[in-house]
């Protein structure tokens, strides 16, 4: 019986692993594909549709989703943190309803949250607000949440008596955050921020209320291809941001080192 | 005259109308090793926390070196910690850990350098200083905390239980190494401690608290040799508390009356309140079978053997005085000790100055 257990156990997780990886393996074929239809041809490969990749159409977005997302990256990183000091910290009055109110974005949908926005600048004004401005201000909306809820988890597992050691020792509240609090939490701030940069990125619901023609970012520009073709260069361009969010990711846990970091500094 | 480094003039502290310090009164003198002894839920670690500044009293002063702190907070208080769970900084290595509170002080890189050097030195741990807090034992980590602690010169040092979390060896081990840094810096030392042994091995003084207020205060020989309650008898070493039904006070004896009808003379009362109890040491029993000295004990009385235990160093025996009336003796056993034998009457001695007579 319990053989039967585990054989179906190793089977369905075997199928989740495929349902994961193939497709995308399937687009990372398809974009050495020799012809100019998507086709999985094992024997015959080309890196040509790269080459377009570094052309201003798909340069040019790319940029812009460099700079939106580094943006709301630090500032939803700076905001998650301030609020998740407040709220798991200081214990301010009010904390669960603050914390509540934060992640509250979370369960509206992307899309009517997208309309809300375009509706709301229009109503006060602020059309000339769509495009990068807007696409910070709402990426900054929904990354928040995750961030908040983060940095929230490693400061309630931060060890009080270290805050009163460095106290005892002369610390006074701006040194103690500075030199104690801070440094343990930060694998769980930068991982926050890792995720913000990410939401931000890919983000196609919220986005694509708000962009502006000529100023896109790479998802909708992605989507608006799509439309008319569905060729190698498209698999490509996919591929290419799928490892540049390797990458990132990469980068921001050598800085961090969110495992080595957990149970002290890495040597 | 000795200079106080920490006064506690009638603190109490309520929390949410729970009374944990009821009006405690406390005098350090400067460079005395005061243990505050006591079970879990007595209060020590409150006061402890109190003169720390974790938390203020509900009333009362507490001052160290004359002055009051009630509001200031912990970081300027100049006092060291040690605590139970180390509590030290994981992100850091062993040198920053002790360095720390020298540079919280603005002290300079030199100082430092040599401060650091020294207070590893003095925990016997040079060599350490790269390595981070989790590639080290708990005991060695307890001697960082212990270094960290004491690095920046405190004026006092508090120690929160801080062998509790070792084992038994390394505990006695560190008793009498925490006792000669004590001796070498000279510094105050209040260490809360549930352990009696812990503090009678180490402190000039014990103060035995006991729900939020204190039982007794004083050496650690006149804690063990005069209790003054069926508290402090019973949680400061082993005693047999027998409860008196009668007393005739008779000049520096007193004759008391335990069980039903043995007869005792005990040692007079110090003060004039009523008899109740009195407290009889194992060790100061002595069993006729076994000790042959022949010096005059005050009390002979006959006993039945009802188990014997042998310890190695010395046998635990019970020994039966009348229908409920059990008294626990340890007697020292040697090579040429035959020990009693189950069932056999002995004769039993016991000096009336090892009579303790109790009021509570």
């Amino acid at each position: 019986m319990t053989r039967v257990i585990s054989i179906l156990f190793w089977l369905s997780l075997a199928a989740v692993l495929a349902f994961i990886t193939l497709p995308l393996l399937v687009v990372v074929a398809a974009s050495f594909s020799p012809t100019a239809t998507v086709t999985f041809q094992p024997f015959e490969w080309t890196f040509r549709w790269y080459g377009d990749l570094l052309s201003n159409r798909w340069l040019d977005p790319f940029l812009t989703s460099l700079k939106i997302a580094t943006v709301v990256a630090a500032t939803s990183g700076v905001l998650g943190l301030l609020a998740a000091y407040c709220i798991v910290y200081e214990r301010l009055p009010g904390s669960d309803v603050l914390m509540s109110y934060l992640l509250s974005p979370l369960s509206v949908p992307q899309i009517v949250k997208g309309v809300a926005i375009v509706l709301f600048l229009s109503m006060i004004g602020f059309q000339g607000f769509l495009g990068t401005p807007a696409l910070i201000a709402a990426h900054v909306v929904l990354a928040l949440p995750f961030v908040t809820r983060m940095v929230a988890t490693s400061l309630a597992n931060f060890d009080a008596n270290l805050d009163r050691a460095a106290q005892i020792l002369g610390a006074g509240k701006l040194q103690r955050i500075r030199h104690v609090l801070l440094p343990m939490i930060k694998p769980g701030v930068l991982s926050g921020v890792t995720f913000a940069f990410i939401i931000s990125f890919n983000n196609i619901p919220l986005s694509v209320f708000l962009v502006r023609p000529g100023d896109s970012t790479l998802p909708i520009t992605v989507i608006n291809y799509l439309e008319y073709s569905l060729d190698p260069v498209m698999a490509a361009v996919n591929v290419a941001s799928m490892a540049f969010i390797l990458v990132v990711i990469f980068l921001f846990e050598k800085i961090g080192g969110f495992s080595a970091q957990i149970h002290g500094g890495s040597k | 005259m000795n200079l106080l480094d920490i006064e506690l003039v009638s603190v109490s502290k309520t929390f949410a109308n729970m009374s944990v310090v009821k009006d405690i009164n406390l005098a350090v003198p400067q460079g005395e090793f005061v243990s505050i002894l006591g079970p879990s839920g007595c209060g020590k670690t409150t006061t402890l926390n109190m003169i720390a500044g974790f938390n203020a009293p509900s009333c009362g002063d507490i001052r160290v070196r004359g002055r009051s702190q009630i509001r200031v907070p912990p970081e300027r208080r100049n006092i060291g910690l040690v605590f139970q769970n180390y509590a030290l900084f994981p992100h850091m290595t062993v040198n920053e850990n002790v360095a720390f509170g020298l540079k919280m002080k603005g002290a300079g890189s030199n100082e430092i350098a040599l401060t650091v050097k020294d207070a590893l030195r003095s925990v016997h741990l040079e060599g350490y200083g790269e390595r981070y807090p989790r590639e080290l034992s708990g005991g060695q980590q307890q001697r960082v905390a212990l270094a960290r602690a004491i690095a920046p010169r405190p004026s006092v040092l508090l120690l929160d239980e801080p062998l509790s979390n070792l084992d038994l060896k390394l505990r006695e081990a560190m008793r009498i190494e925490l006792k000669e840094i004590h001796e070498q810096l000279g510094m105050t030392f209040v260490y809360v401690t549930h352990d009696q042994e812990e503090a009678m091995a180490m402190s000039d003084r014990i103060v035995v608290m006991s729900q939020g207020s204190i039982a007794q205060e004083g050496t650690p020989a006149q804690i063990y040799r005069d209790p003054k309650s069926r508290f402090v008898a019973d949680f400061i070493g082993k005693s047999n508390i027998l409860a008196v039904s009668d007393v005739k006070p008779n000049g520096k004896t007193a004759e008391i009356v335990v069980g039903n009808d043995v007869r005792l003379i005990a040692r007079a009362p110090d003060d004039d309140r009523p008899i109740r109890y009195c407290s009889i040491r194992p060790e100061s029993v002595s069993l006729g079978a076994v000790t042959a000295s022949g010096e005059d004990k005050s009390n002979r009385i006959n006993a039945v053997v009802r188990r014997v235990i042998n310890l190695g160093g010395s046998l635990e025996v019970l020994a039966q005085l009348s229908e409920e009336l059990h008294l626990h003796i340890l007697v020292r056993s040697s090579r040429s000790t035959v020990a009693p034998a189950v069932g056999e009457t002995v004769a039993l001695g016991i000096d009336a100055a090892d009579i303790q007579t109790l009021a509570e």
